[in-house]
């Protein structure tokens, strides 16, 4: 045990315009600190930040949901999103929205190795914001063929009103 | 209870709208052409055409860059003749770096509370 307890070292960068990297080192064993991010009763208890969180789903898996709701003296607030990845003990990456501002996710992936010989893990959480590039690579693949096959279905009915 | 809840940061984010929103402030710098563009026209203003030359595009790609760019208030454009010059506007990243700083917090505070959880999961196994 260091003199901080668990907390003995940390580091924390921000990367660019849009990338937040937060480093910490944890004196707790991977398996322990992996039960902490995929069991739902126990995420409760640190992601708030001291404020409750209700945990309305943990479909903990590859494109399944998540939802929680933190009460906080203003009142509460919804965040959800889904998992893009999970790698056991590895790697979880999802995407995060909050109510009030939806269609605009951020992407944050944390990723855990052992520190210490393994008797500690660090722990990298990685947020992306407004992934632009993303998801206006995803609209213009889209927009064009769907674009072509409006243009089609117009000019059939075009063709039929005639 | 805890002193900088995500919300109070996200809140900000809807309060500023009457300006460009942070979030299409993001989008506009999520691209190393506009980003190089804002580096060039810190040093001096530059016609669209020297930043298409510079930036080795065409000038209608620049264009759509410097719309972009014009639309969040980053850049200000003026015709001078023939030309139209670009120049830094009056908007600055204050606001965005003090958005990042906050989040930052967040996970930082999920990590303090992650550790006290762990140093009790320790203690009952």
């Amino acid at each position: 045990m260091t003199p901080q307890g668990n907390n003995y070292k940390h580091t924390s960068a921000i990367i660019d315009d849009r990338t937040i990297r937060v480093e910490r080192v944890f004196d707790a064993p991977r398996d322990l600190v992996w039960r902490a991010y995929s069991e739902p009763e126990l995420v409760a208890q640190w992601w708030g930040r001291g404020n409750r969180v209700d945990i309305e789903k943990f479909e903990f898996h590859r494109g399944g949901h998540w939802r929680f709701v933190e009460h906080h003296e203003g009142g509460s607030d919804g965040f959800e999103g889904r998992f893009r990845e999970i790698e056991p003990k590895t790697l979880i990456s999802q995407t995060f929205e909050w109510d009030g501002m939806p269609g605009h996710p951020i992407i944050d992936t944390v990723e855990f190795s052992d520190a210490n010989g393994g008797g500690a893990t660090k722990i990298s959480a990685t947020s992306h914001f407004f992934n632009q590039e993303e998801r206006d690579g995803m609209a213009a693949a889209g927009a064009e063929a769907g674009m072509a096959q409006s243009y089609a279905a117009l000019d059939s009915l075009l063709e039929r009103m005639k | 209870m805890t002193t900088h809840p995500t919300t109070k940061i996200l809140n900000r984010m809807v309060q500023y709208q009457t300006q460009a929103p942070i979030h299409e402030t993001f989008a506009a710098l999520a691209d190393p052409t506009r980003i190089a563009f804002l580096e060039r026209l810190e040093r001096a203003d530059a016609t669209i055409t020297q930043l298409a030359e510079r930036a080795g595009i065409s000038l209608p790609g620049a264009r759509k860059h410097v719309r972009v760019l014009e639309g969040v208030g980053l850049v200000r454009t003026r015709k001078q003749g023939r030309a139209r010059v670009c120049t830094l506007g009056p908007r600055r990243l204050e606001r965005e770096a003090a958005w990042l700083e906050g989040y930052r917090r967040t996970l930082e505070e999920r990590f303090d509370h992650l550790g006290k959880l762990l140093d009790r999961l320790k203690e009952e196994s």
